[in-house]
């Protein structure tokens, strides 16, 4: 089973959504994730957010670009 | 299935997609993802003429949920909320391993139907549900071990191909669900359901589903070829541009009030279960 994104944590309420159980929530993106993406973020099947998650991705090239990281 | 069928004022078989597996209360606070949610919604739908349930199952926090207990426990509090209506079980799965996929088949008792899905189509930018032939063979395989009836899923035009190769394997009548939208579906406009009823094969059935804003004239058009058809919150959320439907009800009392406009009945479910050979 691959990692569990980095960016993923489950909340119960962001923003003006509340929800009576904790549900999957994207760090990177700042917004509940839908149910199919998150089997990706929690490494759920063999899939896996460094290869699977575009959101993932383009996060992670900002913050090679800030940090100048390879 | 064809005109004449609209002319004869055949029954229209009326199948609710209470949930799916794509979007949840993220998208629609009302979505309906607990069993205790599915069920009310169930009861809601049969009340308004839903002849046919497509159900998916998930865990307490949204998520997608494929072992053949969750599937019983909804199945289960199903069946107790509705009366008599069609229990149609998704086998759908992107990503999720084939023995995941063949779990929600294995409930006590069996689902009257499945969906199966005919061949690979994309999600978002980097997942695609291969759903090769191997996989189709082996759902389909176990659904006729358990006497359920197969809905061909048909995303594409190569998915209709691929549903027509293994037409003769079918109980009478084949079933199939043409599906339309972005991405790799079909192309959502009237001309491509047209061409794709004209491929079906003499005596089947078909049904339609059109994501988001395609899902009312699509279907409605269905209604017109003698076709069958599928709303509710898993294909669609919104009832019209910018305002969320109330409820997956909302949208079968809306397809019943249109095909009684269009002087076809809406099936019962003991009528559904006629037409369908079930
Ligand atoms: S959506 Fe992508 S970036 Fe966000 S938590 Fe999931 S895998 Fe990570």
């Amino acid at each position: 089973m691959a990692d569990r994104c980095p960016y993923l944590d489950y909340r119960r309420e962001a923003g003006e959504q509340t929800f009576d159980t904790a549900r999957p929530y994207c760090t990177a993106a700042d917004e509940f994730v839908q149910p199919m993406r998150a089997d990706i973020c929690a490494g759920r099947y063999g899939l896996d957010h460094a290869t699977d998650c575009e959101i993932y991705l383009a996060h992670a090239d900002d913050r090679e670009g800030e940090t100048g990281a390879e | 299935m064809s005109y004449d069928d609209y002319l004869d004022a055949k029954p229209v078989i009326v199948t609710a997609a209470l949930t799916g597996g794509v979007q949840g209360k993220e998208a629609h606070p009302d979505l309906p993802e607990t069993p205790d949610e599915i069920a009310a919604a169930a009861a809601a739908c049969e009340n308004a003429g839903a002849s046919i349930l497509h159900l998916h199952a998930r865990r307490d926090s949204g998520e997608r949920a494929f072992s053949t207990e969750r599937f019983q426990e909804v199945t289960e509090k199903v069946r107790e909320a509705t009366e008599n209506v069609v229990i149609q079980h998704s086998t759908g799965g992107t990503g999720a391993p084939d023995a995941l996929r063949a779990e929600p088949l294995r409930t006590d008792p069996a689902p009257e139907m499945a969906s199966l899905d005919m061949g690979p189509l994309n999600r978002y930018d980097r997942l695609t549900s291969e759903n090769t032939r191997a996989t189709v063979r082996m759902l389909h395989e176990e659904m006729r071990e358990r006497g359920i009836k197969p809905e061909l899923e048909v995303f594409n035009d190569g998915h209709l191909n691929e549903s027509l190769a293994i037409v003769d394997e079918l109980d009478s009548p084949p079933y199939f669900n043409l599906i339309f939208g972005s991405g790799t579906l079909s192309v959502p406009h009237p001309r491509s359901l047209q061409t794709m009823v004209s491929h079906l094969p003499e005596g089947a059935e078909f049904n339609v589903l059109g994501f988001g804003r395609h899902q009312l004239p699509l279907t409605t058009m269905s209604i017109v070829l003698g076709g069958h058809v599928r709303v509710g919150l898993e294909d669609n959320i919104y009832y019209r541009k910018g305002e969320l439907a109330e409820s997956n009800a909302q949208f079968v009392e809306r397809a019943v009030r249109i095909a009684d406009e269009l002087n076809r009945p809406v099936a019962t479910p003991a009528q559904a279960r006629e037409i369908l050979g079930l």
